[in-house]
């Protein structure tokens, strides 16, 4: 069971691609794009995972500790979410913008750059 | 100046957050904040490229040690974030301030005040600190950080125009290559991380021994690489996004997807230089780059809108300096290798000299005309006279007519791809055939002909800016040696056979 | 100022100095020419196929390489459609492209 986390996220990762290829709707390829972040950020807070070991605060750390986990893994987790939150949010917005210009969301229509 | 790597980095960085509020204050205040952010970081970026140059060791900075020479703690174990400048670097370095500083001085008369310049020129000024950190750092989550900083900034610069149709179109599809390429490279950074529990580009090269999962981290930052430089067939974005956004930012955007080439270059010559850069790599980029090429050749023949027809000429350039540096992978270690090499990374300022003229004068176009539809230009020869000769002297430079700076990297490209494979060889010139008729073409159909109306030529500004790169195209053609030998060559010999001292710089010993 | 490449050279001084050569064996040439053509005389009304030009009549940037155009048609047509603008395509060819590296770095 050791590599399901592992297992999950890249399954994620495919659902997101999936979303990419086979959907149209500029909202849903943004879930999509966010599904594929969240696989990886999972993935990437898994690596870090130790098992029985504690924050890596050593003032705070019980008598007889066995390991502490190396919060590197953790804080890349976090700007990793943070970068996807900024993305997400461009990607929401000109889809808006796309929307008010062409009145559709659906990306087999908004195909004017092409050729 | 012992902090001037940092600086370079941090100096745009601020100045694109203050942006937005001095121009709350006073408008004055920001053009002024702006100019001195851009002299600040071209100082900086030029003392990290002269140290460099002149030391002829990688300059190493680390942030949050005592001293910014302290790479490793005690126990010689590489924890904390280091930038590291090689030569490959310093040049790259200058590629950029070069992009960023004409970029800026172009768009101050460019943007429109109310079509949102304080936003314009902020974005810009991100979109450089962005591309110079990733260029600087040797921390592989950095590298994901800095990528991702470049593709918000340069996608919100993309869809700049947002009361067009079109520009907010591009910058979605970008944004959604951009994201999935910066989420391949973060897999591999991870896949990287959990086998050797270091982010440090020069302790994992030392650890890195061709594993299986170092097989597939180098095979997904490939992917998430080559589509940000462009190459066939995930190169659709990149027609879009030059072709739509603003002239100052599609040059700097061509110097973001150089950026990718070098981070290129480092990934399989540094990063996996010593386990794994096998041939076959190599001929992946050299046949993939050669594609390119041919692909966005052939579509620069039948474009219409002006920008999408220049936009095809950046990816064909490109393609160019792909070829070049797979082929100086298939050949690493012997003499064409080299030459393959210093053919590509010469390409790579000459191909921002010309391609960064062609979109600023097709910014001037819009500018003076509303329209960059080939069809309904025509005899603006007769009062734009310096943007038609710039226009000119661009497309010659782009297709590689001697003895402007095309040729001279063009020259080097063809000798040494012709001994890996001569059908690559081939292609590649007549693709350049190719671009001539193209830019004969542009230039024909927008300059040429009878006056149909009357503009009027573009500020001073914009021509000093365009002028710049003029110059450029015509000293760089004249006098190639001169800067072959002096930047050209040490980040050849920086990617060849500096990994060692690389590693050295950053470890110890 | 002169690059080498291990098999050639390239030299600009002397690509230049040559070109300035032929350029003045052309201009001696156009010196021998007939004196007999007058500006702003009806000498300069442009003809086509011997007749006189009907108004706004020229060739066009589309007009030239035409031919050309015209010629590699069958392979823009494909590539025009292989340029579809529709984004599932931009993420199916990058998802080609990363298998094709995967695959190279696996096998290579």
């Amino acid at each position: 069971m050791g590599n399901m986390p592992f297992v999950v996220s890249m399954i994620l990762v495919g659902l997101g691609f999936l979303a990419l290829i086979t959907r149209r709707n500029l909202i849903k390829l943004t879930i999509g794009i966010s599904v594929i972040e969240m696989g990886v950020n999972l993935f990437l807070v898994s690596l870090g995972y130790v098992k029985g070991g504690i924050a890596p605060i050593y003032t705070y750390a019980p008598p007889g500790f066995k390991e502490m986990v190396f919060p590197t893994p953790q804080a890349l987790t976090l700007t990793a979410i943070v970068i996807g939150l900024a993305t997400t949010a461009l990607m929401l917005a000109f889809a808006v913008v796309i929307y008010r210009h062409r009145g559709t969301l659906d990306a087999g229509k908004i195909r004017e750059l092409k050729g | 100046m012992v902090h001037a790597p940092v600086l370079a980095i941090a100096v745009p960085l601020l100045g694109a957050f203050a942006l937005p509020l001095l121009a709350r204050l006073n408008r004055r205040a920001r053009d002024l904040w702006a100019a001195g952010i851009a002299v600040a970081t071209l100082v900086f970026g030029i003392a990290v490229a002269v140290q460099v140059f002149a030391s002829g060791r990688p300059l190493v900075y680390t942030l949050g040690a005592p001293s910014p020479t302290a790479s490793v703690t005690e126990g010689g174990f590489p924890i904390r974030i280091v930038l590291v400048v090689d030569a490959l670097g310093a040049y790259m370095g200058i590629i950029a301030l070069l992009a960023g500083a004409v970029g800026l001085f172009y768009s101050f008369q460019y943007l429109v005040e109310e079509e949102g310049k304080t936003l314009g020129t902020s974005l810009l000024l991100l979109l450089w600190a962005g591309i110079l950190g990733l260029v600087y750092t040797g921390d592989l989550f950095n590298f994901f950080v800095f990528l991702e900083i470049t593709s918000i900034a340069a996608c919100a610069l993309i869809g700049y125009r947002v009361w067009e149709p079109r520009p907010p179109e591009a910058a979605f599809k970008t944004m959604v290559m951009y994201t999935l390429g910066g989420l391949l490279v973060l897999v591999s950074v991870g896949i990287l991380y959990g086998e050797y529990d270091a982010l440090n580009i020069a302790y994992l090269s030392k650890l890195i021994t061709g594993t299986l999962l170092d097989k597939l981290a180098l095979g997904l930052l490939l992917g998430g690489l080559l589509m940000k430089a462009g190459a066939v067939p995930a190169h659709m974005w990149a027609p879009d996004a030059y072709g739509e956004a603003p002239a100052m930012a599609a040059i700097v955007l061509v110097a973001n997807t150089q950026a990718a080439i070098y981070a290129l270059l480092r990934v399989v010559f540094t990063l996996f230089g010593g386990a794994l850069a096998s041939p076959g790599i190599g001929w992946l980029i050299a046949s993939l780059g050669t594609v390119t090429v041919l692909v966005a050749v052939l579509m620069a023949v039948v474009q219409r809108h002006l920008g999408r027809l220049v936009a095809y000429g950046a990816v064909s350039q490109l393609g160019y300096m792909l070829l070049a540096v797979g082929v100086g992978v298939v050949a690493a270690g012997k003499g064409f290798g080299e030459v393959a090499l210093k053919g590509g990374i010469f390409h790579m300022i000459n191909d921002l000299a010309s391609v960064g003229l062609l979109f600023l004068v097709v910014g001037a176009i819009r500018r003076a005309v509303g329209s960059v539809d080939l069809l309904s230009l025509g005899g603006l020869g007769h009062t734009l006279r310096w943007e038609s000769g710039f226009f000119l002297l661009g497309a010659l430079a782009l297709a590689g007519i001697p003895p402007l700076n095309g040729f001279a990297s063009k020259f080097l490209i063809y000798e040494s791809t012709f001994k890996a494979s001569p059908i690559l060889a081939a292609v590649a010139v007549l693709s350049s055939i190719l671009l001539l008729g193209v830019g004969v073409r542009a230039f024909h159909g927008i300059f040429l002909g009878p006056k149909t109306r009357d503009v009027a030529s573009s500020p001073r500004g914009m021509l000093v800016a365009m002028g710049v790169l003029a110059v450029i195209i015509v000293v760089f053609g004249l006098f190639p040696g001169f800067f072959i030998e002096r930047m050209v060559s040490p980040a050849v010999q920086a990617i060849l056979g500096g990994r060692a001292s690389y590693l050295a710089a950053v470890l110890g010993g | 100022m002169r690059i080498g490449s291990g098999e050639g050279f390239w030299s600009p001084i002397v690509w230049v100095i040559l070109a300035l050569g032929v350029l003045a064996i052309g201009f001696a040439v156009w010196l021998q020419g007939r004196r007999t053509y007058k500006r702003g005389t009806e000498q300069e009304e442009p003809f086509l196929s011997g007749e006189r030009l009907p108004e706004g009549a020229g060739v066009g940037a589309t007009h030239l390489y035409w031919g050309f155009a015209e010629a590699l048609k069958p392979l823009l047509v494909r590539l025009g459609a292989f340029h579809s603008g529709f984004l599932g395509d931009y993420v199916g060819w990058l998802l080609v492209l990363l298998v094709i590296s995967i695959l190279v770095v696996m096998l290579g």
